[in-house]
C-alpha cells in the first residue's frame, strides 16, 4: 500500500510539467480571447492542423488500450490482464480528456460543443464522432469510477458499478470499434484531396487496425514506464501477451497496407522522394515493420528495454500516420491552393500543456489512487 | 423546383461587376491586398469574399488567352459540405441554395475539409468565427429578386433558371456551336451534380478546375461507412455478449469441476 | 456616337480600336455579346491584349500611335479589291467630287499637303478647294474615275499605304492585317455592316482628330454610316461628358456646338455671317443655314429681356476671343505656369493626377494666388501643396474647398454617348454642408453680381445683364433654389411673345416644340437648339421610360430624349438607297412608304432622290444636312492638318523618322510647347537611348479616372490597389525584371515606381526592321490615398504636354519612357 503512496510529487519532472501547463493556459486564454486565426496557423487551405492531427486523433488512438484491455479482462475474462486494466482505462480516460480539451480548443465556437447533441446530423460521420466521444468519455468515466469510489471508500456505489461493469464495458468496447474507425471515415470523403497512399475506401479499419495496435503498445509502454518510475517489476508474461497481440495486429496492419498500396497507387510511389512517400517509409518502416521484426526476433520480447523501444516505435508510428492524414497527406493539395502550414508555437505549446496534463494526472491517479493494485499486493 | 445557374464563360469580360455586388450585397468587408503580377485579386476566396474572378493568362500558338472564370460555391445538389456537418448548420434548400445556420455552427471546419470545390471560408480573425461562403443569395431568390451577382452582370454570364432549363440551355448552347465550346459541361456530373454548372471555350483543366472530382456524390463515400455503423454495432454486441458469456460459462465450469 | 448603345447589336462586323469597351464601357459588351450571339465578328486592335481582346474573334496589335498607317492600310485594302459600297459613296460622300488640279498630297510633298506654311506651322485651306462651275457649284463625276475626283485621290494618296509599309510602321504582322482588313471590308456589301467603337486610344495623339476621320472614311467606303449597326462611335467618358461638349464646356464653343465669338466679331451680323454656312449646292438643305436663329435664341436665353434687337441681343457681352487664341486645357497651365493666371476654379476634375505632364501642373498651381476646388472630396488637386517633393512653406497659393453633392444627391439629366439625354432623380439628400454644384454656382452669381453692382468693375454687363430664372426668389429677387427643371425648360427655349409659325399660334411663356420652331428675331429663347424638343408643352421628354420598340432594331424612341429631335441614328436618309428603300430590308432604321418615312425619325422629311418611276425628285435633300455640300466628306477640307488623314509619328517615338515622310515626323501643324531654354518641362526625347520604350496610359475597370471617387472605396482598391507597369516576357527578360516586382519608370518629364506586370499579353514588335518595345501603365492612382503612398502616384507625371493639332486633346497614348530595375 506505500510504495505508490511513496511517489514524490514534488519532482522536477512534475515542475516540467507544471510550467508546461501553465504555459498552455496562458495559449489557451489567448486562443479563446483572440481566436484561431491569432493562435494558430490555421487557414482556410488547412483549416485542421496539429490539434486534430495530433490531440484529437493521436489521442483517441492512444486510447485505445482501455477498451481491448477492459474487454479481454472484462469480456473474454483473461485474467492476466487484470493487473493493467486501471492504467489501461485511466490512460484511454486521459486519451479521451486529451482529445476532448483540444477539440474544445479548435472548434470556433466552442461553448457550443454540446449542439450535436441536439442537432443530429446522422449522415456526418463528426457527428457520429462527437456522440461517441460524449458516451465514451462518460462510460471511461464509469470503468474508472471504481478507484475514486474506493479511495472515497463509497462502497456502495462502488458495488453498484461493479455490478453494472460488464455492461458498462462492452458498450464501451462497441463504442470504440466503432468510434476509432470512424474517425478514419471523416476523411472518406476527401477521395481526390488526400494522399492516395494514405487514402482508400477502407481507411476506417485502417484505423481501427492501427488504433489497436497502439492501444496494445501504450499499455506495454505505460506499464514499463510506470515500473520504472514507481520502482515495481513489470509483469513480463503481461508484457509478452501483448507482444503477441501486436504481432498479430502489425502483421494484420501490413498485409492490409501493402495490399493497398499496390492496388492504390503502386509500390513505386513510396519511392518517389516526395515529402508524402518519405513520410508514409517513415511511418510503415519505422512504425510497423521494424517493430515487427523486432518482435519476431527471438530476444527482444525477453527484454523490458527492446519491448519498450517496440512499443515506442509503433506509438510513434501510428501517431505519424494520424498526423499524415490529418496533415500532411493532405498538404499538396493545402499547397496547390496557395496555402501552407506549419503549427504555431501557440500550437505546439497547448498541444504539450494537454500532453503535460494527461502525464500529471496520471501521476496524481497514481499517487492517490489504486492504480497497481496488483503492483502493490506483489512487494 | 430548384433554380440554377450556367456560367458562360464565353460571355464573361471579367469586369468583376459581380465580385463587388456580391460584396455588397452580404456586407462584406474588403481586406488589404497588393498587386502581385495578375489581375486576381484576392488572390483566394475568403471569409469576405464569396465570389471572386479568376484571371487565367495562357498562350495559345503565340495568341494570348486570357480567360475570365467566375468562382464562387456550386450549390451541389448532393453536397459534402452539408453531409459532413455534425450539425446540419449547412443545408441543401429546395430552391437549389446551399445554405448556412450561424445558429447552429460550431465550428468544427469539416465542411471546409470535405467540399471538394475549396469553396467554405472561415473568418479566423475572429475570436468567435463563422463559416462562409456564397449563399446563391438564398435571401433575395425568397423575396423574389435574382442573385446579386448575376443582376449586375452586364454580359449576361449567367443564365439563371429552374434546373432542367438550365441543363438544357447548357447542352443546346454546345449543340449549337460545337466550335466555341469545349465539350463538357462542368458541374452536370462533377460531384453529383452541382446546381452552378460552366461551359467554356477553353479546357476547363486550363483553367483550375478540379478534373478529379468523383462522379458519384461525394457523400456516397461516407454514406457507405455510416450504414455499417449500426451493423458493426450490432456485431460488436453479440460478440461481445458472446465472449462474455462463454468465458463466464467456462470459469464456472472450471469452478465447479 | 452617331449611334447608341444597344444599336451595336446590329452589327455584323466590330471593331473595337483605340478603345478597350469591356474594361471602360462594361455595358456596352452587353450589345457586343448580343452581337456575337447573332454570329457578329468582334475584332480588337490594341498595342496591348485586353479584357476586350480576349473576347475577340481576332486581335491585332499595333504599336501605339501607328493607328492611321493600320487604317489607311484598310482604305488601300478596301479600294484595291474594290470592296466600297459604290452606290453609297457616290450619293451619299464628296467620292466624285473635282479637286483643283494643283491640290498636292503628301506623296508628292514629301510629307504634306499643298498650302502649308512651315513658319506658322498651319495650311492655307484654300489650297484644298474643289472645282466649280459658273453658277459655283461643285464639279463631280459620278463615276469616280476622274484623276482629280476626291475618289481617285484617296486611291492615290492611301495607296503608299501597302502592307509592307503599314506592318513595318505598326509592328503589326502583315497577316494579321490582312485578316482585320478582309473581315471588316466585308461589310461593304449593302446587307452587311459594321460598327466602330473608339475611344481615347484614338483621340489622345497629335493625329487624334485625324485617326477618327481614317475610320469615317472606312465606314463611308463601306456605306456603313446612317445604319443601323453601323456608324462611327466614339466611346464617350465622365457619364456626362456629351452633356457637357452639347452644352460648351470646351473654350472654343457655345452651346449647341456654336462658335465662341471672336474679338474680330465685333457684331452679331459679322459673327453669324462668319458661321453660317452658304452653299450652291442645289439639293443641300444645309442646315447650319439657321445658325443666326440658333445664336439669337441662345442669346436670349443669357440675357431676357435685356437683349434687345437694338443691342444685338447682348452679344457684346459675350466674352470674345482674341484671333487665333487656343485657350485649351494645356495652354492653361502652360501659362499658369508662367504666371499669367492669378486664381483657378478646379471644378470637378483632378489635375494634378489627369492632366497630361502631371508635374508641370503640379508646379503650375503653386504660382496661383489662389484656388477654389469644387469637389466631393479633397483631392491631389487641392491638396497640392502638401505633395511629394513639395514645400508647404513654399506655397503662397491660398486654397478653398467648397463641398459639393454627388450626383445622386441631385436631380438633373445626364447625356450619355449615343445622346441620350436622361432625367434622375435625387435618391438621397446631400450629406453634410455639401450642395449641389447648381446652387454653389447660383450663391456664387449673386456674390459676384452684388460685388460689381455695389464696386462696379472693368464691366460689369456680362454678369449684371444676365437672365436668371432658375427657381423662386425672395423678396431681393434672388433665387433661393435652384430648380433644374427650370434649367432644362430654359435649354429648350420658350417662346418670348405670342408668335405664329406655320401656321400655327404660340402663346408667349410656352415651351418651343423643336428647333424648326426657333427664330432670328427674338422671339424665342434657346439654351441649346440641339436640345430644343426635349422638355416641351408635352412634358420632360428626357423622363421618359417607355419600353416600346416598333421597329424592331432596338430604337426604342420613347425612353427618355436623344438629341437632335430624338433622332436615334443620325444621318440615317443614307441607310436607304434613291428610292428610299433601307440598304439592308432587314435592319431598317427609316424607309419611304410613299408618302411619309416611317422608322426613326428622319434627317428631314423631305423624299428621297429618286421618284418611284427613276426620275430624280427635286423636292429631295442629301443626306448628310450638316454639311454645306449635303454630302458626307471622304475629302475634309476643314480640318487643320490635311484633307486626308496622314501619318505622323507621335511628339516622342521610337523611329529616326517618318517612314512614309522624311521631312516631316511629327504631325505639322501640332502645336509645339518646348522653346529651347525656357520650358524645360516640355523638353521631350525620340529615339533617344535614354527613354528607349513606347509607352502608353489607359484606364482599368475597377477604377474611375484619377480615382478619387475609387480609390477611397475599398473593394475597388481590393481589386486594383497598386499602380503598375505591364511588359512583355522578353522586355522584363531583357532588364532582369521578374513579375509583381516594384520598378521604376521614368520619361523626360518624372518617374514613378510601378509594380511590375510581366505578361504575355504584351509583346514586342518589329518596326521597321528593328524591335520595339512596348509597355504601358494605369493612370488611376495618386499620392494623396491611400494615405500610405502604397497606391503610387499618377502616370500622368511621366506624360507630355502636346495636343492634337485640331482639338489640343494632351497625347497620353503614345511616349517614350525607360523602365529599370530598383
Ligand atoms: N472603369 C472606367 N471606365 C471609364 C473610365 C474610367 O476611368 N474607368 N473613364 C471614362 C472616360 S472619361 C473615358 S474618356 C473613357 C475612355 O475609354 P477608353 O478609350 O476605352 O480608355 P483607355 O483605357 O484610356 O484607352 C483605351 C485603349 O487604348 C489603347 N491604346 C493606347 N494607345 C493606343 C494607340 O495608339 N492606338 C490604339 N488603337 N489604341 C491605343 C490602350 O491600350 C487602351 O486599351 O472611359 C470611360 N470609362
Ligand atoms: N495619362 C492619361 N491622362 C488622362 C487620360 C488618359 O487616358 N491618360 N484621359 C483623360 C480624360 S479622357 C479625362 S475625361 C480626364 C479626366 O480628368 P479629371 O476630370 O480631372 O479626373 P477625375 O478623376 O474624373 O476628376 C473628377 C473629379 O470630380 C469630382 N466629382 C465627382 N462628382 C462631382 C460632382 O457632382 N461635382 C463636382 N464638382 N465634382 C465632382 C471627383 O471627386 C473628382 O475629383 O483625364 C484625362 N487624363
Ligand atoms: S461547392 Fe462545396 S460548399 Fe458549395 S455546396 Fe458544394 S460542397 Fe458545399
Ligand atoms: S464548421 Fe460549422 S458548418 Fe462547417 S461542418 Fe462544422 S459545424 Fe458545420
Ligand atoms: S449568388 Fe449571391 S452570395 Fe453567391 S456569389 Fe452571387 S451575389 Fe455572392
Ligand atoms: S459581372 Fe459578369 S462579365 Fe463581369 S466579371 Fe462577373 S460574370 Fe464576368
Ligand atoms: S456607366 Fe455605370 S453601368 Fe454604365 S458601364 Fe459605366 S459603370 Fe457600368
Ligand atoms: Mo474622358
Amino acid at each position: 500500500m506505500n510504495d505508490t503512496k511513496e511517489i514524490k510529487m514534488m519532482t522536477p519532472f512534475t515542475m516540467v510539467l507544471l510550467l508546461a501547463m501553465a504555459l498552455g493556459f496562458v495559449v489557451a486564454i489567448y486562443r479563446l480571447v483572440n481566436g484561431l486565426g491569432a493562435a494558430t496557423n490555421l487557414n482556410d487551405d488547412f483549416p485542421w492542423g496539429l490539434w486534430i492531427g495530433f490531440d484529437l486523433l493521436g489521442g483517441v488512438a492512444m486510447a485505445a488500450g482501455g477498451f481491448i484491455i477492459a474487454g479481454t479482462v472484462y469480456l473474454l475474462n483473461w485474467k492476466k490482464y487484470k493487473p493493467i486494466v486501471r492504467p489501461a482505462v485511466l490512460t484511454a480516460f486521459l486519451g479521451y480528456l486529451m482529445a476532448v480539451i483540444s477539440l474544445f480548443f479548435d472548434l470556433g465556437q466552442p461553448h457550443r460543443i454540446w449542439h450535436p447533441a441536439f442537432m443530429w446530423q446522422y449522415h456526418s460521420v463528426m457527428w457520429i464522432v462527437a456522440m461517441h466521444v460524449m458516451f465514451y468519455t462518460t462510460t471511461l468515466a464509469v470503468e474508472f469510477s471504481p478507484m475514486v469510489f474506493e479511495r472515497l471508500k463509497m462502497h456502495g456505489l462502488l458495488k453498484f458499478i461493479n455490478g453494472i461493469m460488464m455492461g458498462v464495458v462492452l458498450f464501451g468496447v462497441m463504442l470504440s470499434v466503432l468510434h476509432q474507425s470512424s474517425l478514419g471515415a471523416l476523411y472518406l470523403i476527401v477521395a481526390e484531396k488526400l494522399s492516395p497512399l494514405w487514402y482508400n475506401s477502407l481507411i476506417p479499419y485502417f484505423f481501427l487496425v492501427s488504433a489497436v495496435a497502439m492501444g496494445l503498445n501504450m499499455v506495454s509502454l505505460e506499464s514499463i514506464i510506470s515500473s520504472k518510475a514507481f520502482k515495481h517489476k513489470p509483469h513480463m508474461d503481461i508484457l509478452q501477451g501483448l507482444a503477441r497481440g501486436s504481432i498479430i495486429t502489425l502483421g494484420l496492419y501490413l498485409i492490409m497496407k501493402v495490399i493497398y498500396l499496390l492496388q492504390g497507387p503502386g509500390f513505386a510511389a513510396i519511392f518517389n522522394g516526395s515529402m508524402e512517400a518519405n513520410l508514409y517509409l517513415l511511418e510503415v518502416g519505422g512504425g510497423v515493420v521494424v517493430p515487427l521484426v523486432l518482435l519476431l526476433g527471438t530476444n527482444v520480447k525477453q527484454g523490458v528495454n527492446g519491448l519498450l523501444t517496440v512499443n515506442i516505435l509503433v506509438v510513434a508510428g501510428v501517431l505519424l500516420n494520424r498526423m499524415n492524414i490529418a496533415v500532411f497527406g493532405l498538404y499538396g493539395y493545402g499547397k496547390s491552393m496557395g496555402g501552407s502550414y506549419f503549427p504555431s508555437v501557440m500550437e505546439f505549446l497547448l498541444t504539450l500543456a494537454i500532453v503535460a496534463l494527461g502525464i500529471f494526472l496520471f501521476k496524481v491517479a497514481a499517487k492517490y489512487l489504486a492504480l497497481f493494485p496488483e503492483a502493490e499486493m506483489q512487494t | 423546383m430548384s433554380k440554377a445557374v450556367l456560367i458562360d464563360l464565353t460571355r464573361c469580360i471579367g469586369c468583376r461587376g459581380c465580385q463587388i455586388a456580391c460584396k455588397e450585397w452580404n456586407e462584406r468587408k474588403a481586406r488589404r491586398t497588393s498587386f502581385h503580377g495578375d489581375y486576381t485579386n484576392p488572390t483566394a476566396l475568403n471569409s469576405d469574399c464569396y465570389t471572386h474572378i479568376r484571371f487565367h493568362e495562357q498562350e495559345k500558338n503565340g495568341v494570348p488567352v486570357w480567360s475570365f472564370v467566375k468562382n464562387q460555391c456550386l450549390h451541389c445538389k448532393e453536397p459534402a459540405c452539408v453531409s459532413v456537418c455534425p450539425v446540419t448548420a449547412l443545408k441543401k434548400t429546395e430552391a437549389g441554395p446551399v445554405v448556412y445556420r450561424y445558429d447552429r455552427c460550431i465550428g468544427c471546419r469539416y465542411c471546409m475539409v470535405a467540399c471538394p470545390f475549396h469553396i467554405p471560408k472561415y473568418e479566423w480573425e475572429s475570436a468567435l468565427p463563422w463559416v462562409q461562403k456564397c449563399s446563391f443569395c438564398s435571401e433575395r431568390i425568397k423575396d423574389g429578386m435574382i442573385p446579386a451577382c448575376i443582376k449586375v452582370c452586364p454580359t449576361g454570364t449567367m443564365f439563371y433558371e429552374e434546373y432542367d432549363k438550365v441543363v438544357a440551355e447548357a447542352k443546346n448552347r454546345l449543340n449549337r456551336s460545337p466550335a466555341k465550346y469545349v465539350k463538357h459541361i462542368y458541374g452536370l456530373e462533377e460531384a453529383g451534380g452541382t446546381s452552378w454548372m460552366y461551359i467554356s471555350g477553353v479546357p476547363f483543366e486550363d483553367l483550375g478546375f478540379k478534373m478529379n472530382i468523383p462522379v458519384a456524390p461525394l457523400p456516397d463515400l461516407t454514406w457507405e461507412y455510416v450504414s455499417h455503423v449500426l451493423p458493426l454495432f450490432g456485431i460488436t454486441f453479440v460478440a461481445g455478449l458472446g465472449a462474455w458469456v462463454i468465458t463466464r460459462r467456462h470459469a464456472n465450469m472450471n469452478k465447479e469441476g | 456616337m452617331t449611334n447608341h448603345w444597344i444599336d451595336i447589336r446590329n452589327a455584323d462586323v466590330i471593331l473595337i480600336m483605340g478603345s478597350n469597351a469591356a474594361e471602360n464601357h462594361p455595358i456596352s459588351f452587353k450589345w457586343v455579346t448580343e452581337a456575337k450571339q447573332r454570329g457578329a465578328t468582334l475584332l480588337s486592335v490594341d498595342p496591348r491584349f485586353t479584357r476586350t481582346s480576349a473576347k475577340a474573334d481576332i486581335f491585332a496589335p499595333l504599336r501605339s500611335g501607328s493607328d492611321i498607317p493600320f487604317i489607311g492600310g484598310m482604305i488601300n485594302y478596301i479600294l484595291q479589291n474594290n470592296l466600297q459600297h459604290n452606290d453609297y459613296v457616290r450619293l451619299y460622300t464628296n467620292g466624285p467630287f473635282l479637286v483643283n488640279k494643283d491640290f498636292k498630297m503628301p506623296g508628292e510633298l514629301d510629307g504634306i499637303f499643298s498650302g502649308y506654311d512651315a513658319q506658322k506651322r498651319k495650311y492655307d485651306k484654300k489650297a484644298w478647294a474643289y472645282q466649280k462651275g459658273g453658277d459655283g457649284v461643285i464639279l463631280q463625276d459620278p463615276t469616280m474615275q476622274d484623276p482629280y475626283c476626291v475618289f481617285q485621290l484617296l486611291k492615290k494618296h492611301y495607296s503608299r499605304y501597302d502592307p509592307d509599309t503599314v506592318s513595318a510602321i505598326t509592328g503589326t504582322p502583315k497577316d494579321l492585317l490582312e485578316k482585320v482588313y478582309q473581315a471588316y471590308g466585308a461589310t461593304g456589301k449593302p446587307d452587311k455592316v459594321a460598327t466602330i467603337m473608339y475611344a481615347m486610344g484614338w483621340t489622345q495623339h497629335t493625329v487624334g482628330t485625324q485617326n477618327i476621320r481614317a475610320m469615317a472614311i472606312v465606314q463611308l467606303l463601306l456605306g456603313n454610316i446612317g445604319r443601323a449597326g453601323g456608324g462611327v462611335n466614339a466611346l464617350r467618358g465622365e457619364s456626362n461628358v456629351q452633356g457637357s461638349t452639347d452644352h460648351c464646356l470646351l473654350f472654343h464653343i457655345l452651346p449647341g456646338y456654336l462658335k465662341t465669338p471672336k474679338a474680330s466679331q465685333p457684331t452679331l451680323k459679322a459673327y453669324n455671317d462668319k458661321y453660317t454656312p452658304k452653299t450652291s449646292e442645289p439639293l443641300s438643305a444645309n442646315w447650319w443655314g439657321n445658325y443666326p436663329k440658333y445664336s439669337v435664341s441662345l442669346l436670349k436665353a443669357h440675357y431676357g429681356e435685356n437683349g434687345t434687337r437694338e443691342n444685338d441681343f447682348g452679344y457684346s457681352w459675350l466674352p470674345k476671343l482674341d484671333d487665333g487664341q487656343n485657350a485649351s486645357w494645356l495652354m492653361i497651365f502652360h501659362e499658369m505656369l508662367q504666371g499669367k493666371f492669378k486664381g483657378f476654379f478646379a471644378w470637378g476634375q483632378n489635375p494634378t493626377c489627369s492632366g497630361s505632364n502631371a508635374g508641370k501642373v503640379r508646379r503650375a498651381l503653386a504660382k496661383l494666388d489662389w484656388m477654389v476646388n469644387v469637389n466631393l472630396f479633397d483631392n491631389e488637386t487641392g491638396s497640392f501643396w502638401r505633395g511629394p517633393g513639395v514645400n508647404s512653406a513654399d506655397i503662397k497659393t491660398e486654397v478653398f474647398f467648397l463641398p459639393c453633392c454627388a450626383s445622386m444627391e441631385k436631380e438633373g439629366s445626364i447625356t450619355n454617348s449615343g445622346r441620350w439625354a436622361q432625367w434622375r432623380y435625387k435618391a438621397q439628400e446631400p450629406s453634410g454642408q455639401s450642395m449641389p454644384d447648381s446652387e454653389i454656382i447660383n450663391d456664387l452669381f449673386y456674390r459676384v453680381k452684388s460685388l460689381y453692382e455695389n464696386e462696379g468693375g472693368t464691366y460689369p454687363d456680362p454678369v449684371v445683364k444676365l437672365d436668371w430664372n432658375y427657381g423662386p426668389k425672395d423678396a431681393d429677387g434672388k433665387v433661393t433654389q435652384v430648380d433644374t427643371h427650370m434649367i432644362a425648360k430654359e435649354i429648350n427655349g420658350y417662346f418670348l411673345e405670342d408668335k405664329e409659325v406655320k401656321g400655327k399660334l404660340y402663346r408667349k411663356g410656352t415651351l418651343v416644340p423643336s428647333f424648326a420652331f426657333l427664330q432670328t428675331d427674338g422671339s424665342t429663347s434657346s439654351g441649346n437648339w440641339l436640345y430644343c424638343n426635349s422638355y416641351t408643352e408635352k412634358g420632360n421628354m428626357m423622363a421618359r421610360r417607355s419600353q416600346e420598340d416598333p421597329t424592331g432594331v432596338g430604337l426604342y424612341p420613347e425612353w427618355s430624349w436623344c438629341w437632335p429631335v430624338n433622332r436615334r441614328i443620325i444621318y440615317n436618309r443614307a441607310s436607304v438607297d434613291e428610292f428610299g428603300k433601307p440598304w439592308d430590308p432587314a435592319r431598317p432604321v427609316i424607309q419611304w412608304n410613299g408618302t411619309k418615312w416611317v422608322g426613326d425619325v428622319p434627317d428631314g422629311g423631305w423624299p428621297p432622290l429618286k421618284n418611284p418611276d427613276g426620275t430624280a425628285n427635286p423636292k429631295s435633300k442629301k443626306a448628310f444636312i450638316m454639311k454645306p455640300v449635303g454630302v458626307a466628306h471622304i475629302f475634309g477640307p476643314g480640318r487643320n492638318d490635311g484633307p486626308f488623314p496622314e501619318h505622323y509619328e507621335p511628339l516622342e517615338c521610337p523611329i529616326q523618322e517618318n517612314p512614309l515622310s522624311k521631312a516631316h515626323r511629327i504631325n505639322p501643324t501640332a502645336k509645339l510647347f518646348y522653346e529651347e531654354g525656357k520650358t524645360p518641362e516640355d523638353i521631350f526625347y525620340s529615339c533617344d537611348i535614354r527613354y528607349p520604350f513606347v509607352a502608353t496610359t489607359y484606364r482599368l475597370t475597377e477604377h474611375w479616372q484619377t480615382g478619387v471617387l475609387t480609390r477611397h472605396q475599398p473593394w475597388l482598391l481590393e481589386m486594383m490597389p497598386q499602380v503598375f507597369v505591364e511588359m512583355s516576357k522578353e522586355l522584363a527578360a531583357d532588364l532582369g525584371i521578374k513579375n509583381g516586382e516594384k520598378v521604376k519608370v521614368t520619361s523626360g518629364r518624372g518617374e514613378l515606381w510601378a509594380i511590375a506586370t510581366v505578361t504575355s499579353r504584351f509583346k514586342p514588335f518589329k518596326v521597321m526592321g528593328s524591335t520595339v518595345h512596348q509597355v504601358g501603365l494605369p493612370w488611376c492612382f495618386g499620392w494623396q490615398f491611400p494615405v500610405d503612398g502604397s497606391g503610387g502616384d499618377s502616370a500622368n507625371l511621366l506624360t507630355p504636354t502636346i495636343g492634337d493639332a485640331n482639338t489640343m486633346i494632351p497625347e497620353t497614348k503614345a511616349f517614350m519612357v525607360n523602365v529599370e530595375k530598383i
